[in-house]
């Protein structure tokens, strides 16, 4: 019963879309909300809930715990008695921490010794963190890419540049020594990141190849952030629209999995890389002669 | 009777079984207990990129996977996750975990002791991980599991054995000493007397030497041109226990060189040309009121005072250097031998690569203590290959466990070359200060 009092309400809401000229999905999202208004089956009823909680409610509890997870295993290390000794690597940087921040970021081990796979890593970092802008930027309170764009921040891009260089680490992982050193989860982190960049993908650029142009809009992206923002527990299919939203669904369950998993892989290098750099740029042991010295020696 | 065999045989099998498994619980607790946060740091960072494989100069002679670095560390790794992740309980394929029994036993003992501790992938590591550090665990449990080379836990023994019998052998040891004055004098005739002096309170320098007379004779002819107060300690500097991964043990050979530096009151240690000596007494237990100096430092620092010259005329041979992993990446003693070398030989070149990016000579970590020639001399390949390379026909270093191994990769490769100790180059080009 509740489920149909969704689709009902979605129907009504799909249906106000167009009047209130927000949404360019025009004819497809009608027919979208046309179809929803439809007596569902028992299938469609399931398939309503279990969307439903995909998209709100395990949004929250995936970050709940991504959350409680990452806090937990970083207490557990910073808690952890601190190394037994110096375990710098030498010559030693006049700079520890921007040497550090160096290694950490520019990863010039990488490119000295595989510039190839060091152009990917970058393309990816780089993707990554124009997604994680532009996701945030669906956010009412954070303003990048003007609220009208249909597009979100990076047009896409970012979303290529993430996928082209997750198949170039996949196709690594099946290569020489690579290979020999990978275990079943190095694969299964991959696939689940590459299926959850081409779900995204599909958003952001196969949106536009339908033949009604854009379905779905930045816009309609930030109405759904904009429920979660204000913990509605809305349906988020009043606002989005179109016959993408399965997919949104799929790519909403994919970003759980990986919240879920995030604080058992090694992306948590994430948060570990910088402070896992500093030990071998940190020295303790004085390397200069001693102050106290009879260093001012003269010949007896 | 049939019955009751065959009860006796289930009995037993259930006891190895307890047996098995309180014994991997007793390893569980000793892995637990070397989890310092940059072994936690270490052991969740690695995305197994791959980038260590070359590094390894074991590898690069002998190409197989347990030779790199993250297959060494991989084994620790997996154990690591059976143990103390949720992975290990709930879906142990994905990280193809290991149980604690006698086939990660081998996998552990096999990734420890080949690896020489060298941290040359510590360098190529986006990440910076320290297998020597990670490989500390494996030795813990190989110690815990009783598996461990039995031949270095003798000479560990042995080596605290010696020092705390010090006293009763304190005569001997005078007496042997100033029998090595005529050495020391045909290289310095100026010597004082006694050419070595031995536990002087207030000198300024406390040498520590290895067992042998090579290690004492140069060093002492040098110091005492440069006019050096030094006296010479009562201790060896090898520490066993540190290639062995028994710190206590380890801590208990270094501490009383330590101590007894403190009961002369000496400003420095001076530490023989032996890597680990040097880097363990340096940087790998408390500092105190003195300075740790390697002997190659205090060499180039008498030439940087003009406390003692160095004649490059009695050295006309092509020399190259090699520099010792503890010593140079690992420690920092990098551009020093190279000075005292410029001033000695006249004709100096680099081995290629150097410095931070050295190859191993595969002798490190105890193996030449160990023996194992057949393993040394293929993993060494990579060095013989680079040494050839130079042209050169004389190759200096200061650490003793790289000339052992290079005399032996120099025989066992037909080199041609003639390996020497820096400070006996230093000491036979030695003339008197303007």
């Amino acid at each position: 019963m509740a489920g149909y009092l969704v689709a009902q309400a979605v129907s009504a809401a799909t249906a106000a879309a167009p009047a209130s000229g927000g949404s360019a999905a025009g004819a497809a999202a009608d027919a979208v909300s046309a179809a929803s208004s439809l007596p569902r089956s028992a299938f469609g009823l399931v398939l309503d809930r279990a969307e439903y909680g995909i998209m709100v409610p395990l949004v929250y509890a995936a970050l709940a715990f991504l959350l409680a997870a990452l806090a937990a295993r970083l207490v557990r290390i910073l808690r952890a008695p601190g190394p037994p000794y110096q375990l710098a690597i030498y010559p030693a940087p006049r700079l520890p921490l921007l040497a550090a921040m160096r290694d950490a970021f520019g990863m010039p081990q990488v490119l000295r010794r595989a510039p190839l796979f060091w152009a990917f890593l970058m393309m990816y970092h780089v993707g990554i963190l124009a997604l994680l802008l532009g996701h945030l930027d669906l956010f009412p309170a954070i303003r990048i890419v003007p609220v009208g764009s249909r597009h979100m921040l990076g047009a896409g891009v970012a979303g290529l540049m993430v996928t082209i260089s997750t198949f170039y680490f996949l196709g690594r992982r099946f290569m020489g020594e690579t290979r020999k050193i990978s275990t079943p989860g190095d694969y299964f982190l991959l696939l689940l990141l590459l299926f959850l960049f081409l779900f995204g993908d599909l958003m952001s650029w196969g949106n536009s190849w339908t033949a009604s142009g854009f379905v779905m809009t930045k816009k309609d992206f930030a109405g759904y952030f904009a429920i979660l923002a204000k913990l509605s527990f809305a349906d988020p299919r009043t606002v989005l629209h179109g016959p993408h939203y399965h997919f949104i669904v799929i790519h909403v369950l994919l970003a759980e999995l990986f919240f879920v998993v995030l604080p058992f892989t090694k992306v948590m290098h994430a948060f570990l890389a910088l402070p896992v750099e500093a030990l071998r740029r940190r020295t303790w042991a004085r390397r200069s002669p001693p102050a106290n010295a009879r260093l001012a020696w003269k010949k007896p | 009777m049939g019955e009751a065999i065959a009860a006796r045989e289930c009995e037993a099998r259930m006891e190895e079984a307890v047996n098995a498994e309180a014994r991997a619980g007793a390893l569980k607790e000793l892995f637990e207990k070397k989890l310092n946060s940059a072994m936690r740091l270490y052991l969740e960072s690695c995305a197994r990129c791959g980038l260590c494989v070359e590094s390894c100069h074991v590898f690069a002679s002998m190409p197989q996977t347990r030779y790199t670095a993250v297959g060494r560390a991989e084994v620790v790794r997996k154990i690591f996750k059976r143990y103390f992740k949720l992975q290990g309980r709930f879906a142990p394929w994905l990280g193809e975990t290991l149980e604690i029994d006698d086939a990660s036993m081998d996998a552990l003992y096999d990734a420890a002791f080949s690896c020489t501790g060298c941290r040359r992938c510590m360098v190529h590591c986006p990440f910076g991980i320290d297998t020597q550090l990670v490989m500390s665990i494996a030795k813990a449990l190989l110690i815990g599991a009783d598996r461990e080379p039995k031949i270095l836990t003798m000479l560990a023994d042995m080596s605290i054995a010696k020092g705390e019998s010090v006293e009763e052998t304190r005569a001997d040891f005078a007496q042997a000493l100033a029998n090595l004055d005529g050495e020391v004098r045909a290289l310095w005739p100026a010597s004082p007397t006694p050419a070595v002096p031995y536990e002087v309170p207030g000198s300024r320098v406390l040498y520590v030497a290895l067992a042998g007379s090579h290690s004492i004779v140069s060093a002492a002819a040098i110091m005492n041109a440069a006019g050096e107060s030094w006296c010479l300690s009562s201790f060896e500097a090898v520490n066993f226990a540190a290639f062995l991964g028994d710190s206590a043990k380890a801590k208990t050979i270094a501490r009383r060189i330590l101590d007894e530096a403190e009961r002369l009151g000496v400003e420095e240690i001076a530490v023989v040309e032996c890597g680990t000596a040097f880097r363990y007494l340096k940087h790998m237990i408390e500092h105190r009121g003195f300075e740790v100096v390697a002997f190659v430092e205090l060499m180039d620092r008498y030439l940087s005072e003009g406390r003692i010259r160095l004649d490059p005329s009695r050295l006309p041979e092509k020399v190259t250097y090699h520099d010792p992993c503890q010593l140079a990446r690992n420690s920092g003693v990098i551009e020093e031998p190279r000075r005292v070398l410029r001033a000695l030989a006249a004709d100096f070149v680099e081995m290629r690569p150097n410095r931070a990016e050295n190859w191993c000579c595969g002798g490190g970590g105890g193996l030449v203590a160990m023996g194992e020639e057949e393993f040394r001399m293929k993993s060494g390949k990579v060095k013989a290959d680079q040494m050839r390379a130079t042209g050169a026909s004389v190759v200096a270093t200061a650490c003793e466990n790289c000339h052992s191994q290079l005399s032996d990769l120099n025989r066992h490769y037909g080199l041609g070359m003639r390996v020497e100790f820096l400070s006996h180059l230093a000491a036979r080009a030695l003339i008197s200060p303007r």
